[in-house]
Protein backbone atom coordinates (compact mmCIF):
# COMPACT_ATOMS: atom_id res chain seq x y z
CA UNK A 1 0.00 0.00 0.00
CA UNK A 2 1.68 2.88 -1.15
CA UNK A 3 1.00 6.62 1.07
CA UNK A 4 -0.81 8.46 -1.24
CA UNK A 5 -2.70 5.77 -3.67
CA UNK A 6 -4.99 3.30 -2.23
CA UNK A 7 -8.22 1.74 -2.58
CA UNK A 8 -11.11 3.49 -0.95
CA UNK A 9 -9.15 6.51 -1.47
CA UNK A 10 -11.75 9.24 -2.52
CA UNK A 11 -10.36 12.89 -1.61
CA UNK A 12 -6.89 14.03 -2.48
CA UNK A 13 -4.64 16.72 -0.91
CA UNK A 14 -6.46 19.62 -2.71
CA UNK A 15 -9.27 19.03 0.01
CA UNK A 16 -6.59 18.86 2.40
CA UNK A 17 -4.99 22.15 1.16
CA UNK A 18 -8.54 23.42 1.28
CA UNK A 19 -9.70 22.71 4.58
CA UNK A 20 -6.34 23.81 5.98
CA UNK A 21 -6.45 27.76 3.98
CA UNK A 22 -10.30 27.89 5.17
CA UNK A 23 -9.00 27.30 8.70
CA UNK A 24 -6.36 29.65 7.98
CA UNK A 25 -8.40 32.58 6.91
CA UNK A 26 -10.64 31.63 10.11
CA UNK A 27 -7.80 32.01 12.54
CA UNK A 28 -6.01 34.71 11.08
CA UNK A 29 -9.41 36.79 11.31
CA UNK A 30 -9.66 35.53 14.89
CA UNK A 31 -6.31 36.90 15.83
CA UNK A 32 -6.67 40.45 14.02
CA UNK A 33 -9.58 41.01 15.72
CA UNK A 34 -8.18 39.73 19.17
CA UNK A 35 -5.54 42.13 18.23
CA UNK A 36 -7.93 45.03 17.90
CA UNK A 37 -10.17 44.12 20.55
CA UNK A 38 -7.38 43.95 23.20
CA UNK A 39 -4.63 45.69 22.27
CA UNK A 40 -4.69 47.87 19.46
CA UNK A 41 -8.27 49.95 19.26
CA UNK A 42 -8.34 52.42 17.54
CA UNK A 43 -5.04 52.30 15.53
CA UNK A 44 -5.49 48.64 14.74
CA UNK A 45 -5.45 49.73 11.30
CA UNK A 46 -2.01 51.00 11.68
CA UNK A 47 -0.67 47.64 12.47
CA UNK A 48 1.53 45.59 9.79
CA UNK A 49 -0.23 42.63 11.79
CA UNK A 50 -3.63 43.38 11.46
CA UNK A 51 -2.85 44.50 8.04
CA UNK A 52 -1.60 40.94 7.28
CA UNK A 53 -4.28 39.73 8.06
CA UNK A 54 -6.66 41.57 6.57
CA UNK A 55 -4.78 40.50 3.48
CA UNK A 56 -4.25 36.96 3.98
CA UNK A 57 -7.78 35.77 5.36
CA UNK A 58 -9.68 36.67 2.05
CA UNK A 59 -6.71 35.33 0.23
CA UNK A 60 -6.67 32.16 1.74
CA UNK A 61 -10.50 31.74 2.27
CA UNK A 62 -10.82 32.56 -1.55
CA UNK A 63 -8.05 30.51 -2.90
CA UNK A 64 -9.27 27.26 -0.62
CA UNK A 65 -13.15 27.47 -2.51
CA UNK A 66 -11.13 28.07 -5.47
CA UNK A 67 -9.42 24.73 -4.88
CA UNK A 68 -12.94 22.94 -4.00
CA UNK A 69 -14.38 24.15 -7.36
CA UNK A 70 -11.69 22.95 -9.49
CA UNK A 71 -11.79 19.59 -7.61
CA UNK A 72 -14.94 18.86 -8.61
CA UNK A 73 -15.55 16.81 -10.84
CA UNK A 74 -17.95 19.05 -12.94
CA UNK A 75 -16.12 22.64 -11.78
CA UNK A 76 -18.59 24.32 -14.17
CA UNK A 77 -21.55 23.08 -12.57
CA UNK A 78 -20.43 24.56 -8.81
CA UNK A 79 -23.24 27.36 -8.85
CA UNK A 80 -25.42 24.48 -8.00
CA UNK A 81 -24.27 23.92 -4.14
CA UNK A 82 -25.17 27.96 -3.96
CA UNK A 83 -28.70 27.09 -5.50
CA UNK A 84 -30.05 24.04 -3.82
CA UNK A 85 -28.92 23.28 -0.25
CA UNK A 86 -29.46 20.39 2.25
CA UNK A 87 -29.52 20.68 5.47
CA UNK A 88 -28.54 17.62 6.44
CA UNK A 89 -25.34 18.33 4.64
CA UNK A 90 -21.90 19.73 6.44
CA UNK A 91 -20.85 20.46 2.81
CA UNK A 92 -24.01 22.38 2.21
CA UNK A 93 -24.04 24.15 5.29
CA UNK A 94 -20.21 24.61 5.38
CA UNK A 95 -20.75 26.56 1.89
CA UNK A 96 -23.35 28.53 3.26
CA UNK A 97 -21.38 29.59 6.11
CA UNK A 98 -18.46 30.18 4.04
CA UNK A 99 -20.61 32.84 1.77
CA UNK A 100 -21.62 34.45 4.64
CA UNK A 101 -18.05 34.52 6.42
CA UNK A 102 -16.91 36.27 3.22
CA UNK A 103 -19.08 38.75 2.83
CA UNK A 104 -18.46 39.27 7.15
CA UNK A 105 -14.79 39.68 6.28
CA UNK A 106 -15.10 41.99 3.69
CA UNK A 107 -17.54 44.15 5.75
CA UNK A 108 -14.85 43.74 8.45
CA UNK A 109 -12.25 45.00 6.53
CA UNK A 110 -14.55 47.74 4.96
CA UNK A 111 -14.68 49.26 8.54
CA UNK A 112 -11.58 48.62 10.19
CA UNK A 113 -9.84 50.48 7.52
CA UNK A 114 -12.27 52.78 6.71
CA UNK A 115 -10.57 56.04 8.53
CA UNK A 116 -7.52 55.69 6.27
CA UNK A 117 -9.58 54.65 2.91
CA UNK A 118 -11.71 57.92 3.29
CA UNK A 119 -8.75 59.77 4.04
CA UNK A 120 -7.28 58.74 1.16
CA UNK A 121 -10.67 58.70 -0.88
CA UNK A 122 -10.52 62.57 0.51
CA UNK A 123 -14.00 63.15 -0.67
CA UNK A 124 -13.84 61.31 -4.48
CA UNK A 125 -16.52 58.34 -4.96
CA UNK A 126 -19.01 59.49 -2.11
CA UNK A 127 -20.78 56.86 -1.99
CA UNK A 128 -17.93 54.01 -0.99
CA UNK A 129 -17.33 56.72 1.61
CA UNK A 130 -20.54 56.51 2.77
CA UNK A 131 -20.68 52.96 2.89
CA UNK A 132 -17.43 52.17 5.05
CA UNK A 133 -18.50 55.49 6.97
CA UNK A 134 -22.26 53.24 7.75
CA UNK A 135 -19.75 50.00 7.96
CA UNK A 136 -17.35 51.48 10.86
CA UNK A 137 -20.71 52.92 12.08
CA UNK A 138 -21.57 49.06 12.88
CA UNK A 139 -18.55 47.92 13.76
CA UNK A 140 -19.05 46.16 16.74
CA UNK A 141 -21.81 44.06 15.35
CA UNK A 142 -19.92 43.34 12.21
CA UNK A 143 -16.51 41.80 14.64
CA UNK A 144 -19.44 39.73 16.97
CA UNK A 145 -20.65 37.78 14.04
CA UNK A 146 -17.54 37.35 12.11
CA UNK A 147 -15.72 35.89 15.75
CA UNK A 148 -18.54 33.55 15.80
CA UNK A 149 -18.67 33.04 11.42
CA UNK A 150 -15.06 32.20 11.70
CA UNK A 151 -15.04 29.66 14.61
CA UNK A 152 -17.82 27.73 12.89
CA UNK A 153 -15.86 27.89 9.31
CA UNK A 154 -12.95 26.74 11.89
CA UNK A 155 -14.79 23.59 13.50
CA UNK A 156 -16.74 22.91 10.07
CA UNK A 157 -13.80 21.90 8.45
CA UNK A 158 -13.18 19.04 11.00
CA UNK A 159 -16.96 18.34 10.72
CA UNK A 160 -16.95 17.80 7.12
CA UNK A 161 -14.37 14.91 7.80
CA UNK A 162 -16.31 13.81 11.11
CA UNK A 163 -19.39 12.96 8.97
CA UNK A 164 -17.52 10.04 7.42
CA UNK A 165 -19.17 7.31 9.18
CA UNK A 166 -17.35 4.50 7.50
CA UNK A 167 -13.76 5.52 8.69
CA UNK A 168 -13.37 5.21 12.27
CA UNK A 169 -10.34 8.03 12.86
CA UNK A 170 -12.28 10.40 10.64
CA UNK A 171 -16.00 9.78 12.54
CA UNK A 172 -14.52 11.26 15.46
CA UNK A 173 -16.18 13.77 17.88
CA UNK A 174 -12.64 15.21 18.80
CA UNK A 175 -11.67 16.01 15.18
CA UNK A 176 -13.72 19.25 14.69
CA UNK A 177 -11.99 20.52 17.30
CA UNK A 178 -9.09 19.24 17.11
CA UNK A 179 -8.98 21.16 13.16
CA UNK A 180 -10.67 23.98 15.10
CA UNK A 181 -7.71 24.48 17.47
CA UNK A 182 -5.21 23.96 14.77
CA UNK A 183 -6.91 26.17 12.56
CA UNK A 184 -6.53 29.06 14.72
CA UNK A 185 -2.98 28.27 15.47
CA UNK A 186 -2.12 28.50 11.66
CA UNK A 187 -3.91 31.90 11.62
CA UNK A 188 -2.17 33.01 14.24
CA UNK A 189 1.16 31.65 12.57
CA UNK A 190 0.57 33.37 9.31
CA UNK A 191 -0.53 36.63 10.86
CA UNK A 192 2.88 36.64 12.84
CA UNK A 193 4.59 36.13 9.36
CA UNK A 194 2.65 38.28 7.26
CA UNK A 195 3.27 40.88 9.86
CA UNK A 196 7.03 40.57 10.22
CA UNK A 197 7.23 39.81 6.24
CA UNK A 198 5.40 43.60 6.23
CA UNK A 199 8.26 45.12 8.46
CA UNK A 200 6.12 44.23 11.63
CA UNK A 201 8.23 45.07 14.94
CA UNK A 202 8.94 41.51 15.63
CA UNK A 203 9.15 42.46 19.60
CA UNK A 204 5.99 44.57 18.97
CA UNK A 205 2.95 44.05 21.30
CA UNK A 206 0.90 42.16 19.04
CA UNK A 207 3.97 39.41 18.88
CA UNK A 208 3.67 39.19 22.34
CA UNK A 209 -0.07 39.27 22.71
CA UNK A 210 -0.30 36.56 20.11
CA UNK A 211 2.38 34.25 21.78
CA UNK A 212 0.71 34.50 24.84
CA UNK A 213 -1.80 32.94 23.84
CA UNK A 214 -0.14 30.70 22.08
CA UNK A 215 1.85 28.67 24.40
CA UNK A 216 -1.61 27.43 25.84
CA UNK A 217 -2.96 26.68 22.47
CA UNK A 218 -0.10 24.97 21.56
CA UNK A 219 -0.87 22.69 25.08
CA UNK A 220 -4.80 22.39 24.06
CA UNK A 221 -3.71 21.19 20.95
CA UNK A 222 -0.78 18.30 22.30
CA UNK A 223 -4.04 17.15 24.53
CA UNK A 224 -6.28 17.04 21.96
CA UNK A 225 -4.35 14.82 19.72
CA UNK A 226 -3.50 12.67 22.72
CA UNK A 227 -6.99 12.51 23.50
CA UNK A 228 -7.63 11.38 19.88
CA UNK A 229 -5.71 8.87 19.90
CA UNK A 230 -6.11 7.41 23.22
CA UNK A 231 -9.61 7.71 22.43
CA UNK A 232 -9.36 5.56 19.08
CA UNK A 233 -7.24 2.93 20.87
CA UNK A 234 -8.98 2.08 23.73
CA UNK A 235 -11.78 1.84 21.55
CA UNK A 236 -10.59 -1.40 19.91
CA UNK A 237 -11.84 -2.85 17.05
CA UNK A 238 -11.38 -1.52 13.87
CA UNK A 239 -10.97 2.38 15.57
CA UNK A 240 -7.42 1.10 17.27
CA UNK A 241 -6.39 -0.59 13.73
CA UNK A 242 -7.07 2.50 12.27
CA UNK A 243 -5.05 4.47 14.90
CA UNK A 244 -2.18 2.55 14.92
CA UNK A 245 -1.91 2.28 10.69
CA UNK A 246 -1.80 5.59 11.03
CA UNK A 247 1.10 6.80 13.72
CA UNK A 248 2.52 3.27 13.36
CA UNK A 249 5.67 2.99 11.08
CA UNK A 250 5.80 3.81 7.79
CA UNK A 251 4.87 7.08 5.91
CA UNK A 252 2.67 8.46 7.50
CA UNK A 253 4.03 7.38 10.95
CA UNK A 254 7.03 9.48 10.10
CA UNK A 255 4.98 12.26 8.87
CA UNK A 256 3.23 12.81 12.72
CA UNK A 257 5.97 12.55 15.35
CA UNK A 258 8.61 14.21 12.72
CA UNK A 259 5.77 16.66 11.06
CA UNK A 260 3.27 17.18 13.25
CA UNK A 261 4.44 16.62 16.39
CA UNK A 262 8.06 17.51 15.84
CA UNK A 263 8.19 20.37 13.55
CA UNK A 264 4.60 21.36 14.19
CA UNK A 265 4.09 21.41 17.88
CA UNK A 266 7.27 20.50 19.79
CA UNK A 267 9.84 23.23 18.33
CA UNK A 268 7.35 26.09 18.47
CA UNK A 269 6.27 25.37 21.70
CA UNK A 270 9.82 25.30 22.69
CA UNK A 271 10.97 28.10 21.10
CA UNK A 272 7.61 30.20 22.59
CA UNK A 273 8.98 29.04 25.94
CA UNK A 274 12.41 30.31 25.15
CA UNK A 275 11.24 33.79 23.39
CA UNK A 276 9.59 34.24 26.81
CA UNK A 277 12.28 34.30 28.80
CA UNK A 278 14.73 36.18 26.33
CA UNK A 279 12.92 39.66 26.29
CA UNK A 280 14.24 39.99 22.76
CA UNK A 281 12.48 38.80 19.86
CA UNK A 282 14.03 38.77 16.31
CA UNK A 283 12.58 38.77 12.83
CA UNK A 284 13.99 35.23 12.58
CA UNK A 285 13.04 33.79 15.55
CA UNK A 286 8.87 34.83 15.06
CA UNK A 287 9.32 34.01 11.02
CA UNK A 288 10.76 30.39 11.87
CA UNK A 289 8.89 29.78 14.59
CA UNK A 290 5.76 30.87 12.53
CA UNK A 291 6.74 29.13 9.18
CA UNK A 292 6.95 26.04 11.51
CA UNK A 293 3.70 26.18 13.01
CA UNK A 294 2.40 26.30 9.42
CA UNK A 295 4.09 23.30 8.07
CA UNK A 296 2.44 21.09 11.36
CA UNK A 297 -1.11 22.00 10.67
CA UNK A 298 -0.48 21.38 6.98
CA UNK A 299 0.52 18.41 7.12
CA UNK A 300 -1.33 17.70 10.22
CA UNK A 301 -4.46 18.05 7.58
CA UNK A 302 -2.95 15.63 5.03
CA UNK A 303 -1.75 13.40 7.45
CA UNK A 304 -5.60 13.16 8.72
CA UNK A 305 -7.38 13.11 5.18
CA UNK A 306 -4.86 10.50 4.11
CA UNK A 307 -4.77 7.83 7.54
CA UNK A 308 -8.35 8.32 8.06
CA UNK A 309 -9.33 7.00 4.53
CA UNK A 310 -6.99 3.67 4.74
CA UNK A 311 -8.76 2.22 7.38
CA UNK A 312 -12.70 1.87 7.17
CA UNK A 313 -15.04 0.29 9.34
CA UNK B 1 -22.24 50.32 22.33
CA UNK B 2 -24.46 49.00 24.07
CA UNK B 3 -27.33 49.22 22.07
CA UNK B 4 -25.57 47.63 19.39
CA UNK B 5 -24.79 45.42 21.64
CA UNK B 6 -28.45 44.38 22.49
CA UNK B 7 -29.25 44.35 18.70
CA UNK B 8 -27.17 41.92 17.82
CA UNK B 9 -28.08 39.80 20.75
CA UNK B 10 -31.61 40.20 19.88
CA UNK B 11 -30.74 39.34 16.33
CA UNK B 12 -29.13 36.46 17.32
CA UNK B 13 -32.48 35.14 19.53
CA UNK B 14 -34.25 35.89 16.97
CA UNK B 15 -32.67 33.69 14.44
CA UNK B 16 -32.91 31.10 16.87
CA UNK B 17 -36.41 31.08 17.80
CA UNK B 18 -36.56 31.13 13.75
CA UNK B 19 -34.45 27.73 13.41
CA UNK B 20 -36.28 26.25 15.99
CA UNK B 21 -39.49 26.98 15.34
CA UNK B 22 -38.33 25.74 11.26
CA UNK B 23 -37.29 22.18 12.30
CA UNK B 24 -40.38 21.68 14.52
CA UNK B 25 -42.69 22.48 11.64
CA UNK B 26 -40.51 20.52 8.82
CA UNK B 27 -39.86 17.30 10.55
CA UNK B 28 -43.36 15.54 10.74
CA UNK B 29 -44.28 16.16 7.20
CA UNK B 30 -41.40 14.82 6.34
CA UNK B 31 -42.34 11.62 8.36
CA UNK B 32 -45.78 12.05 7.13
CA UNK B 33 -44.62 11.38 3.18
CA UNK B 34 -41.92 8.52 3.75
CA UNK B 35 -44.94 6.32 5.40
CA UNK B 36 -47.25 6.92 2.71
CA UNK B 37 -45.81 5.04 -0.33
CA UNK B 38 -46.76 1.36 -0.53
CA UNK B 39 -43.62 0.55 -2.00
CA UNK B 40 -40.16 -0.50 -0.81
CA UNK B 41 -37.94 -2.14 -3.13
CA UNK B 42 -35.24 -4.37 -1.69
CA UNK B 43 -33.07 -7.01 -3.12
CA UNK B 44 -31.60 -10.53 -2.16
CA UNK B 45 -28.77 -12.17 -3.02
CA UNK B 46 -28.38 -16.22 -2.43
CA UNK B 47 -24.81 -16.90 -1.68
CA UNK B 48 -25.73 -20.31 -1.85
CA UNK B 49 -27.16 -19.97 -5.31
CA UNK B 50 -24.65 -17.80 -6.95
CA UNK B 51 -21.96 -19.98 -9.15
CA UNK B 52 -20.05 -16.69 -9.54
CA UNK B 53 -21.12 -16.40 -13.32
CA UNK B 54 -21.00 -12.44 -13.70
CA UNK B 55 -24.23 -12.48 -15.82
CA UNK B 56 -25.53 -9.75 -13.58
CA UNK B 57 -22.57 -7.59 -13.88
CA UNK B 58 -22.58 -8.03 -17.44
CA UNK B 59 -26.15 -7.89 -18.31
CA UNK B 60 -25.91 -4.33 -15.49
CA UNK B 61 -23.27 -2.75 -17.98
CA UNK B 62 -25.20 -3.09 -20.66
CA UNK B 63 -28.56 -2.38 -19.88
CA UNK B 64 -27.75 0.69 -17.88
CA UNK B 65 -24.29 1.60 -19.87
CA UNK B 66 -21.84 1.53 -17.56
CA UNK B 67 -18.30 2.50 -19.04
CA UNK B 68 -15.84 -0.32 -18.80
CA UNK B 69 -13.41 0.31 -15.66
CA UNK B 70 -16.78 0.83 -13.27
CA UNK B 71 -19.51 -1.29 -12.28
CA UNK B 72 -22.37 -0.71 -10.44
CA UNK B 73 -22.60 -4.72 -8.71
CA UNK B 74 -19.09 -6.82 -8.18
CA UNK B 75 -19.64 -10.62 -6.94
CA UNK B 76 -16.48 -10.91 -5.08
CA UNK B 77 -15.17 -13.91 -5.05
CA UNK B 78 -13.47 -15.90 -1.76
CA UNK B 79 -11.71 -18.57 -1.65
CA UNK B 80 -11.25 -21.79 -2.76
CA UNK B 81 -11.87 -23.45 0.53
CA UNK B 82 -11.38 -27.00 1.67
CA UNK B 83 -9.09 -29.75 0.27
CA UNK B 84 -9.20 -30.65 -3.80
CA UNK B 85 -11.42 -32.11 -5.13
CA UNK B 86 -13.74 -31.04 -2.79
CA UNK B 87 -13.31 -27.12 -3.08
CA UNK B 88 -15.67 -24.64 -3.17
CA UNK B 89 -15.76 -20.66 -3.59
CA UNK B 90 -17.67 -18.10 -1.56
CA UNK B 91 -19.09 -15.71 -3.75
CA UNK B 92 -20.86 -12.46 -1.99
CA UNK B 93 -23.01 -9.25 -4.15
CA UNK B 94 -21.18 -5.77 -4.07
CA UNK B 95 -23.27 -3.35 -4.85
CA UNK B 96 -25.56 0.05 -3.38
CA UNK B 97 -27.50 -1.59 -0.27
CA UNK B 98 -30.19 1.13 -0.48
CA UNK B 99 -30.02 2.23 2.73
CA UNK B 100 -33.41 3.59 4.39
CA UNK B 101 -31.03 5.74 6.40
CA UNK B 102 -28.30 6.33 3.61
CA UNK B 103 -25.17 8.20 4.48
CA UNK B 104 -24.76 9.49 0.80
CA UNK B 105 -28.05 11.65 0.82
CA UNK B 106 -27.31 12.90 4.09
CA UNK B 107 -23.75 14.44 3.08
CA UNK B 108 -25.19 15.45 -0.61
CA UNK B 109 -24.65 18.97 -0.59
CA UNK B 110 -26.89 19.51 -3.71
CA UNK B 111 -29.95 16.83 -2.63
CA UNK B 112 -28.29 14.96 -6.16
CA UNK B 113 -28.10 11.87 -3.98
CA UNK B 114 -31.57 10.96 -3.25
CA UNK B 115 -34.03 8.85 -1.69
CA UNK B 116 -37.55 7.70 -4.07
CA UNK B 117 -40.39 8.60 -1.55
CA UNK B 118 -42.12 6.32 -3.53
CA UNK B 119 -39.98 3.38 -3.70
CA UNK B 120 -37.56 3.54 -1.38
CA UNK B 121 -34.52 3.52 -4.00
CA UNK B 122 -31.79 5.84 -3.67
CA UNK B 123 -31.10 7.12 -6.65
CA UNK B 124 -28.79 9.94 -7.88
CA UNK B 125 -30.09 13.01 -9.76
CA UNK B 126 -27.86 13.25 -12.77
CA UNK B 127 -28.19 17.14 -13.69
CA UNK B 128 -27.97 18.05 -9.78
CA UNK B 129 -24.81 16.50 -9.14
CA UNK B 130 -21.37 18.86 -9.00
CA UNK B 131 -18.92 15.91 -8.17
CA UNK B 132 -17.69 16.72 -4.92
CA UNK B 133 -17.36 12.88 -4.35
CA UNK B 134 -18.39 13.53 -0.66
CA UNK B 135 -21.16 10.85 -1.38
CA UNK B 136 -18.52 8.23 -2.38
CA UNK B 137 -16.56 9.37 0.56
CA UNK B 138 -19.51 8.98 3.05
CA UNK B 139 -20.89 5.58 1.65
CA UNK B 140 -19.65 2.68 4.26
CA UNK B 141 -20.15 0.20 1.47
CA UNK B 142 -17.75 1.97 -0.74
CA UNK B 143 -19.40 1.06 -4.20
CA UNK B 144 -20.34 4.60 -5.45
CA UNK B 145 -17.88 5.77 -7.98
CA UNK B 146 -17.64 8.88 -10.52
CA UNK B 147 -18.82 7.53 -14.01
CA UNK B 148 -15.94 8.03 -15.97
CA UNK B 149 -18.18 9.54 -19.10
CA UNK B 150 -20.90 11.66 -17.76
CA UNK B 151 -18.43 12.90 -14.26
CA UNK B 152 -21.44 12.16 -12.24
CA UNK B 153 -21.62 9.98 -9.10
CA UNK B 154 -23.03 6.75 -9.92
CA UNK B 155 -23.90 2.85 -8.75
CA UNK B 156 -27.27 0.72 -8.86
CA UNK B 157 -30.50 2.33 -8.65
CA UNK B 158 -32.01 -0.86 -9.04
CA UNK B 159 -32.50 -0.40 -12.33
CA UNK B 160 -35.14 2.64 -11.80
CA UNK B 161 -34.12 4.44 -14.89
CA UNK B 162 -33.78 1.83 -17.24
CA UNK B 163 -36.08 -1.62 -16.38
CA UNK B 164 -38.51 -0.46 -13.71
CA UNK B 165 -39.76 2.08 -16.36
CA UNK B 166 -40.79 -0.51 -18.66
CA UNK B 167 -42.07 -2.80 -15.75
CA UNK B 168 -39.24 -5.58 -15.63
CA UNK B 169 -37.38 -6.58 -13.21
CA UNK B 170 -33.61 -5.38 -12.76
CA UNK B 171 -31.31 -6.41 -15.31
CA UNK B 172 -28.85 -8.35 -13.36
CA UNK B 173 -32.17 -10.60 -11.74
CA UNK B 174 -33.40 -11.27 -14.68
CA UNK B 175 -29.73 -12.28 -16.08
CA UNK B 176 -29.19 -14.71 -13.15
CA UNK B 177 -29.61 -18.11 -14.00
CA UNK B 178 -29.40 -19.70 -10.91
CA UNK B 179 -32.15 -17.15 -9.96
CA UNK B 180 -30.26 -15.84 -6.86
CA UNK B 181 -31.11 -12.67 -7.00
CA UNK B 182 -34.65 -12.02 -5.63
CA UNK B 183 -36.12 -8.42 -6.07
CA UNK B 184 -39.62 -7.35 -4.95
CA UNK B 185 -41.57 -4.83 -2.69
CA UNK B 186 -40.74 -5.29 1.05
CA UNK B 187 -44.44 -4.10 2.34
CA UNK B 188 -46.24 -6.89 -0.09
CA UNK B 189 -46.68 -9.87 1.69
CA UNK B 190 -46.89 -12.55 -0.79
CA UNK B 191 -43.93 -10.90 -3.08
CA UNK B 192 -41.15 -13.62 -3.60
CA UNK B 193 -38.78 -11.34 -1.85
CA UNK B 194 -41.19 -11.28 1.44
CA UNK B 195 -42.01 -15.23 1.21
CA UNK B 196 -37.62 -15.69 0.56
CA UNK B 197 -36.48 -13.54 3.47
CA UNK B 198 -39.22 -15.34 5.57
CA UNK B 199 -37.83 -18.45 5.25
CA UNK B 200 -34.38 -18.60 5.03
CA UNK B 201 -31.75 -16.90 7.31
CA UNK B 202 -30.39 -13.78 6.02
CA UNK B 203 -27.83 -11.26 6.68
CA UNK B 204 -26.77 -7.71 5.63
CA UNK B 205 -23.74 -5.55 6.28
CA UNK B 206 -22.75 -3.13 8.73
CA UNK B 207 -26.07 -3.07 10.37
CA UNK B 208 -24.02 -1.46 13.24
CA UNK B 209 -23.63 1.66 11.79
CA UNK B 210 -27.60 2.39 11.33
CA UNK B 211 -27.66 2.43 7.66
CA UNK B 212 -30.46 -0.37 7.80
CA UNK B 213 -29.19 -1.27 4.45
CA UNK B 214 -32.20 -3.07 1.93
CA UNK B 215 -29.63 -5.73 0.30
CA UNK B 216 -30.35 -8.86 2.12
CA UNK B 217 -27.60 -12.12 1.53
CA UNK B 218 -28.30 -15.80 2.39
CA UNK B 219 -24.70 -17.07 4.17
CA UNK B 220 -23.37 -19.35 1.79
CA UNK B 221 -22.72 -23.13 3.41
CA UNK B 222 -19.20 -22.85 1.83
CA UNK B 223 -16.37 -20.60 3.31
CA UNK B 224 -14.69 -20.45 6.62
CA UNK B 225 -16.08 -19.35 9.99
CA UNK B 226 -13.85 -15.39 10.44
CA UNK B 227 -13.87 -14.43 13.87
S1 LIG C 1 -24.87 1.57 0.10
FE1 LIG C 1 -23.77 3.49 -0.07
S2 LIG C 1 -24.54 4.41 -1.92
FE2 LIG C 1 -25.99 2.82 -1.38
S3 LIG C 1 -27.55 3.88 -0.15
FE3 LIG C 1 -26.06 3.05 1.29
S4 LIG C 1 -24.61 4.75 1.59
FE4 LIG C 1 -25.76 5.22 -0.25
S1 LIG D 1 -20.78 13.72 -5.96
FE1 LIG D 1 -22.81 14.34 -6.66
S2 LIG D 1 -24.24 12.93 -5.68
FE2 LIG D 1 -22.28 12.76 -4.61
S3 LIG D 1 -22.44 14.17 -2.88
FE3 LIG D 1 -21.46 15.31 -4.54
S4 LIG D 1 -23.16 16.28 -5.59
FE4 LIG D 1 -24.07 14.69 -4.32
S1 LIG E 1 -30.38 -3.63 -10.02
FE1 LIG E 1 -29.93 -2.76 -12.03
S2 LIG E 1 -28.41 -1.18 -11.57
FE2 LIG E 1 -28.47 -2.50 -9.78
S3 LIG E 1 -26.87 -4.00 -10.15
FE3 LIG E 1 -28.77 -4.89 -10.91
S4 LIG E 1 -28.76 -4.34 -13.07
FE4 LIG E 1 -27.27 -3.01 -12.08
Amino acid sequence: MSAFHFDGLVWHWPIAIYLFLAGLSAGAVFFAIMLKHFKLAERAYLSPFVQAAALIAPIAVCAGLGILVIDLTKPLAFWKILVFYNTSSVMSMGVLVLLVYQLVLFAWIGSVFSLPVNKWLDGRFYLLTKCLTLLARHEDIITGVLVILSLSLGAYTGFLLSALIGFPLLNNPVLPLLFLISGLSSGAAATLLGGVLMRGNPNGIEVKFIHRIEIPMILVEIMLLFTFFAGLILSGGQSQVAALNAIGEGFWGWIFWGGVVGVGLTLPLAFNLWMKVSSDRKFTYVAVTASFSLLGVLLLRNFILYTGQMTGV
Amino acid sequence: MDTSKRRFLKGCGGAIAGVSVYSMTRQPLARDAAEESEVKYAMLHDENLCIGCNACEDACREVNQVPIGVSRVDIVRTGPFGEYPEQSYRFSRHSCQHCEAAPCVKVCPTGAAYIDKETGIVAVNEDRCVGCQYCIAACPYQIRFINPVTKVADKCDFCQQSQLTRGLQPACVLACPTEALVFGNLKDPNSALVKTLKSKPTYRQKVDLGTRPKLFHVRTVDGEIVL
